[in-house]
């Protein structure tokens, strides 16, 4: 197996060709509909992919939010490239030793799925041929490009799917392995190591969604397989293992179908409507297909291959239901798992005969109110099972959330890009590479390592502070004088846990408000159990510290009102004390604690009850 | 083959015909493999273009120390002769038709993807291999007549398609399309509407504000309901049909003499001015909203010629009656877009006298776009009218140009071409303002 990795992400310069702030926005202030169409080039060869996705006809609407300007709208020309974007692209140039083009050429790559509204994407390749070292091993970084993300996806409906522009045109990096990563646990720790660099440009956006990997899988004997967008970096070596186990699944039913001398299917439906008229149930009954035909297709030689193999999730049935999904129908039925699904035996018996089926033959059925897209999908389920005799077909697949992936759409050929006639080039001079040479960030894996010999953290926790970009407030708050291991976990614990609306980004804290928390807390003002909730007053519009403490119902208990809380509680149960003696520490550190919620820190607590518990046993009251 | 035997790399590289492979090796760095593109004009020094087989293009500088070899032709050219998309259906000869003329704007034109090069689109079968939909519903039949940015348009090229529209309504077309760049559209609209008489179909204007090589472009869409106008026989007319809105899906109908380049980029840029537009095109049909010019029964006349020597001229702050008069000095008209209800500095009324006197017509419309001009209400332009300056009501300025050189063309004594411009000739006055929706 080997595998490969493109990064993807965004960053927090503004957007790449227009003067939008890149932040998402839940302001929608109108919209549009639009049709995309597949212009064909000088070649008359149309990208097989751009094809694909234009055959299906949606129109696409988009909402236009207080994020979002004509350029996003494809209403005006691209502004010239954000420079400060441009920056930090060619900064990981340096970072990773890779060569910077000379000239970018930015390109507009076709995508007509409606994400973009121009119907491509630019993009532009900034520099090659770098190295990424980690762990003692070297990693080819192949290219570093900087791109535009696409508009995001609201909802789809019928023939119609709606997205909101806030996210279009924010800047991508794009950091592309080469297929050097030999397995799932190693591909996580490229993808966190490239996350932790571009964090180190401090330009990176946070939260969710805001970083995306893109895995190249190829096997022994298979094909290219990317899967597109993994939002979850822990998820990556699931999505690759399970790639792994899918392609040896295919690579089986290949040899099979080899073996019996398999050939290309007939694209020839045949309509079995009114063999199946008494199916009173299941996706196939009169009532549940809006009184569609069924169309059948044959499938010589793949009969018994189409099931998935014992001690296997994964089955060629499942890839030929994806073709007939894309177009429309909600998915097949193939003989290997009738009867079923209301289809009875002598049914199944009948359509084998009317198709003249042998042994070794399967059969699949597609319906659709709509005729024409019931052969369409058949089309398809052909020539997906012609591409089976060859083994695994290269393919973009999307992932799911169960760690399984679907076929999304073929991969895109190099005729998908051409160049973005609105822009001119944009000379790269050795001037420019060398103030930035002069600037570098420190790389990540020698900060960890001087970060963690300075304050002895856990390195766990210095994994968080660097991989999260938090390195910065971090040596900030510590050179105030504050305890680094109290900094590191308002950093990568209590800010990130605030509540906030979904789709919210994690609130910003100027650094002097940290500090003021921090020293409010050491003060004895409040507890450090009592941070998140001053944290979440602060952001909820809580003016000063003192304000959010008092908000929280964290202020006011001095270490005298602390004492006189411990004896009213040891005085309430003084029985307990009398018979359980130390062992009522534990129960009545629970009530005091109640009480207290933050207000005092817990050690401090603990050892002024303990004292109050000793204090009574030496004079027990009346 | 190498570039280094002696000679510098460069001079190998900058004679490389487009498409050829080549491998580019830097001693110290990576070896760059791709196919040579045309040399961007903007490109620095030494750089070279290439594209990548990742399907990117780089620019390369091209260093006396590289190694260049060339590695044959690019193996993609078989690629290149794949067959066409299928051409139309064959025509029936006698079935109804309609004629598109092209001029040369961004509505056909056809990207090389390998080298982002764009060039018009001329033949029938191309043009339906872009806008497939538009062979559907009956015969659209090319006729190129210009090859140029509307920028590059003249009045002679207005009398040229004037007299192919003449030509293609005497050959039985129902209906006529001009495509054009949407730059001048808004003039050439104007122009035809003076020029064409007794039209006894649609002439529709239609052009693209994003460009027809990507896949969002208005142009096809803006063909398609132009070409439904055109079949309609709905109206004897100059029309201009774009996007009414950003969407897709509606389109406006403007009187050839209305309307306005009003954005240089948005898709709904053309608007009609002091009024709606006469129509709409829909998915549900045409539907129009103002009384329309019917079709006459013909023939149709081209009713040239146009005189060139008239003039436009948009008065600012700052312009001094030396540089006005110099610039009347060779024109026999000169329309004015004035300030406000139509005025000019009142330093301008010498030369103004001047020029009436030696015969020339000076004509006002507003720089407001919209409203009439009135020389009444303020003593500049009251002045100014009994100079002898003709004020021109609701018209835009262009479509007062436009109509200046069809009256010069038409009458050699200034009161005759005075009396042609207050005449209506095309529906282009507009006497009724309405405060419309902001009301």
């Amino acid at each position: 197996m080997k595998a490969g990795l493109e990064v993807h992400q965004q960053l927090a310069t503004g957007k790449l060709f227009c003067d939008c702030p890149s932040e998402l926005s839940e302001t929608v202030e109108g919209s549009f509909a639009r049709r995309l169409r597949s212009a064909s080039g000088e070649n008359r060869s149309v990208d097989p992919a751009t094809e694909f996705q234009a055959s299906r006809g949606l129109l696409f609407r988009y909402e236009v939010s207080d994020a979002s300007c004509l350029v996003d709208l494809d209403e005006e020309p691209p502004h010239p490239i954000n420079p400060a974007a441009l920056d930090v692209a060619l900064t990981l140039a340096l970072l990773l030793d890779a060569r910077p083009v000379d000239e970018i050429a930015v390109m507009r790559k076709i995508v007509v799925d409606g994400s973009n509204t121009s119907g491509f994407q630019r993009t532009a390749l900034v520099a090659v041929d770098g190295h990424l070292d980690l762990d003692g091993r070297r990693y080819a970084i192949d290219s570093i490009c900087l791109e535009e993300d696409a508009a995001r996806k609201v909802r789809e409906a019928d023939g119609e799917v709606t997205y909101r522009l806030d996210r279009l045109g924010i800047p991508l990096v794009e950091v592309a392995t080469g297929p050097d990563i030999t397995s799932g646990a190693e591909a996580r720790a490229v993808a966190e190591e490239i996350g932790a660099l571009v964090r180190a440009t401090g330009k990176a956006r946070r939260g969710i969604g805001t970083i995306r990997e893109d895995v190249n899988v190829s096997t022994e004997g298979g094909r290219r397989i990317e899967i597109k967008g993994v939002q979850e970096l822990r998820k990556i070596q699931e999505y690759v293992d399970r790639e792994v186990g899918r392609q040896q699944v295919l690579l089986e039913v290949r040899a099979e179908l080899k073996r019996r001398g398999a050939v290309a299917p007939a694209e020839t439906p045949v309509d079995v409507t009114d063999r199946l008229a008494s199916v009173s149930s299941g996706p196939l009954a009169r009532s549940g297909r809006h009184a569609g035909s069924v169309l059948a297709l044959r499938l010589p030689g793949f009969g018994g291959l189409l099931r998935a193999p014992s001690g296997s999730d994964e089955r060629l049935g499942r890839e030929l239901a994806d073709q007939a999904r894309a177009v429309g129908p909600k998915g097949l039925l193939h003989s290997d798992e009738l009867p079923a699904f209301g289809v009875e035996d002598r049914e199944v018996k009948d359509l084998r005969a009317v198709l003249e089926l042998g042994p070794d033959d399967a059969f699949v059925l597609v319906t659709h109110p709509d005729r024409t897209r019931a052969e369409l999908a058949l089309r398809r389920v052909a020539a997906r099972a012609a591409d089976a005799i060859e083994g695994v077909p290269g393919e973009t697949r999307d992932p799911l959330p169960d760690g399984r992936t679907r076929y999304s759409r073929p991969l895109p050929g190099r005729e998908r890009m051409y160049p973005e006639t609105d822009l001119p080039p944009i000379p790269i001079t050795p001037e420019h590479l060398a103030r930035l040479g002069a600037r570098l960030p420190e790389r990540p894996s020698v900060t960890r390592e001087r970060v963690a010999r300075d304050t002895g953290l856990a390195r766990e926790l210095v994994l968080q502070l660097v991989g999260g970009g938090h390195i910065g407030p971090f040596e900030e708050l510590v050179r105030r004088g504050h305890a680094p291991g109290l900094v590191a976990r308002l950093l990568v614990q209590d800010v990130p846990a605030v509540p906030r609306a979904e789709g919210e980004p994690e609130p910003e804290f100027p650094i002097a408000r940290l500090d003021a928390v921090l020293t409010a807390e050491e003060a004895g003002a409040f507890a450090k159990e009592g941070i998140p909730a001053v944290l979440r007053e602060l952001a909820g519009g809580a003016a000063t510290v003192d304000a959010a403490a008092g908000k929280a119902g964290l202020s006011g208990l001095t270490p005298e009102e602390l004492e006189r809380l411990i004896d009213r509680v040891v005085d309430e149960n003084g029985a307990m004390v009398a018979e359980r003696g130390d062992a009522a520490f534990s129960p009545l550190m629970g009530d005091v604690m109640h009480e207290v919620r933050g207000r005092r820190d817990g050690q401090e607590v603990a050892a002024a009850l303990r004292r109050a518990i000793a204090r009574r046993r030496a004079d027990p009251a009346p | 083959m190498t570039g280094t035997d002696g000679g510098d790399p460069w001079d190998v590289v900058r004679s490389l015909p487009t498409g050829r492979r080549v491998e580019i090796s830097d001693p110290r760095g990576p070896t760059w493999t791709g196919t040579t593109v045309p040399r961007q004009e903007m490109s620095g020094e030494r750089i070279v273009q290439l594209k990548l087989d990742s399907g990117y293009n780089v620019g390369v500088r091209v260093d006396p120390s590289f190694q260049v070899r060339l590695i044959g032709d690019d193996p993609r050219e078989e690629r290149k002769r794949a067959p066409g998309p299928t051409a139309a259906p064959a025509p029936v000869d006698d079935a109804p038709w309609v004629a598109l003329l092209t001029t040369g704007g961004t509505i056909a034109s056809r990207v090389d993807y390998e080298t982002g090069g764009v060039r018009p689109v001329r033949e029938e079968r191309e043009i339906l291999e872009f806008y497939p939909e538009l062979g559907t519903r009956g015969r659209v039949r090319i006729v190129p007549v210009l090859d140029r940015l509307s920028e590059d348009i003249t009045p002679s090229d207005w009398e040229a398609l004037a007299s192919r529209v003449v030509g293609v309504f005497g050959e039985g077309a129902q209906g006529v399309v001009v495509a054009h760049g949407t730059d001048t559209l808004a003039f050439t609209a104007s122009a035809l509407s003076f020029l064409l008489q007794d039209l006894p179909g649609p002439v529709v204007l239609v052009g693209a504000q994003r460009s027809p090589d990507r896949p969002s472009s208005d142009g096809p869409s803006n063909l398609a309901a132009g070409v439904e106008v055109a079949r309609s026989g709905l109206l004897g007319e100059v029309v201009v049909v774009m996007h009414a809105a950003l969407s897709d899906g509606r389109y406006a109908i403007h009187r050839g003499t209305w309307v306005r380049k009003m954005h240089s980029s948005r898709r709904d840029a053309f608007r009609s001015r002091n009024g709606p537009p006469l129509g709409f095109v829909d998915a549900t049909g045409i539907h129009f909203e103002q009384p329309v010019r019917p079709a006459g029964a013909g023939p149709p006349r081209a009713d040239g010629p146009l005189d060139p020597h008239g003039g436009l001229l948009w008065f600012y702050p700052g312009l001094t009656p030396t540089q006005a008069e110099r610039f009347a000095d060779e024109l026999r008209g000169l329309v004015l877009a004035g300030t406000g209800l139509g005025h000019v500095g009142a330093a301008h009324l010498e030369w103004i006298r001047r020029a009436i006197g030696a015969g020339k017509v000076v004509a006002m419309t507003t720089q407001c776009l919209e409203g009439n001009v009135d020389p009444f209400v303020y003593a500049t332009g009251r002045e100014l009218q009994r100079a002898g300056v003709l004020y021109l009501g609701d018209l835009l300025p262009e479509a007062a140009y436009t109509k200046l050189l069809w009256a010069l063309g038409h009458a050699t004594d200034p009161r005759a071409v005075e009396a042609l411009l207050l005449s209506d000739v095309a529906g282009e006055f507009q006497w009724r303002h309405v405060a419309g929706d902001e009301a």
